[in-house]
């Protein structure tokens, strides 16, 4: 009978250790994907449901596959944020176009593999500006290392000493717009800390 | 919604399907004429996402005059949208690092290759 009756106690304590481990912003995150997937976003009483019905699911997973917390995660920076995606977006239409002329001009297009080493040293801004970069037509990460915080890009058409130090300039704007609007107070000091030795790249 | 506009949205819709299918049309060429695996890579990769980017926009605009629907239904598409972005860096870096270390690249369109210097000093502290 007390056996039964501790196991039942430890299996409460795990419950609420592994509830503790949920985190609600990530919760609320994939409740919102799924009222996106399930249209919720129209004024009637089942987009209320289907909120619930979200969150419990996100919790559920989150019990079943407990992640580590991404420390010290997002901050949000709406104006700087408006400039980064503005900036990506532009970036990704001039360089299409780049990228088309390369198609169809003959002859073989060359190219460099450059390491670029990061100003801020946080993952999450690591992350970012990979994946920004990779968005952006004309370059490929092929390498990142994390212990030197550097990233190993192929970029198409930096066939000389010009080529490769805009491709550097590029990818460093990239960053600071970046860190500025998704970075961490210390992230953007960092940044700045680094800015004006930041020419230094290799 | 007046009819004028309905218009408008229509062939603005219209541009950006035909310049996003014009896009992909692109990365599918460039597929065959570049030689290497990691030029390859780019074209793959890159006009591709915006030319999905710009048909994805084209449908969202022809769905803003449909009645019952009307712009709710943009969600799905923001999350195709959202969930391409993320994930095809992903794709295309173990893409371009596997090709990488198993020396499937050509060496003599490189102009400067600053990760094959780092290989080299790692290789020469590993066994010095």
């Amino acid at each position: 009978m007390t056996d039964r009756k501790t196991a039942k106690k430890a299996k409460a304590a795990a419950l609420r250790r592994r509830l503790g481990k949920v985190q609600v912003p990530v919760a609320l995150g994939m409740t919102l994907v799924w009222m996106l997937l399930f249209n919720a976003f129209q004024p009637r009483w089942e987009s209320l449901g289907l909120f619930v019905l979200g969150f419990l699911v996100s919790v559920a997973i989150m019990l079943v596959f407990p992640l580590p917390p991404i420390v010290p995660g997002f901050r949000f920076h709406p104006l700087p944020l408006v400039r980064m995606v503005l900036h990506i977006a532009g970036k990704m239409f001039t360089a299409s176009f780049r990228v088309t002329a390369w198609v169809f001009s003959p002859g073989e297009v060359h190219s460099s593999v450059i390491a670029m080493r990061l100003r801020t040293h946080s993952d999450l801004m690591l992350v970012c500006t990979a994946i920004a970069s990779s968005i952006i037509p004309g370059t490929v990460i092929v390498e990142v290392s994390r212990d030197e915080w550097t990233m190993y890009l192929h970029v198409l058409g930096a066939a000389d000493e010009k080529g490769i130090e805009d491709a550097r300039a590029d990818v460093m704007e990239l960053e600071r717009l970046i860190v500025r609007a998704l970075g961490t107070r210390e992230d953007i000091e960092m940044l700045e800390a680094a800015s004006p030795s930041g020419k230094e790249s290799v | 919604m007046s009819e004028g506009l309905v218009a408008v949205l229509d062939w603005i819709a219209i541009l950006c399907l035909l310049a996003g299918a014009l896009l992909s049309l692109v990365a599918a060429v460039g597929l065959i004429r570049f030689p290497d695996l990691l030029s390859r890579m780019h074209t793959a990769a890159k006009p591709q996402v915006l030319g999905m980017l710009l048909v994805l926009v084209g449908i969202g605009l022809r769905l803003i005059p449909v009645e019952e629907t009307n712009v709710f239904n943009a969600g799905t598409l923001l999350l195709v949208g959202l969930f391409q972005v993320v994930t095809i860096p992903v794709a295309g870096h173990i893409a371009a690092r596997v090709g990488y270390r198993t020396g499937r690249i050509r060496a003599d369109l490189l102009t400067r290759d600053e990760l094959a210097e780092r290989l080299e000093r790692r290789r020469g502290e590993e066994s010095g």
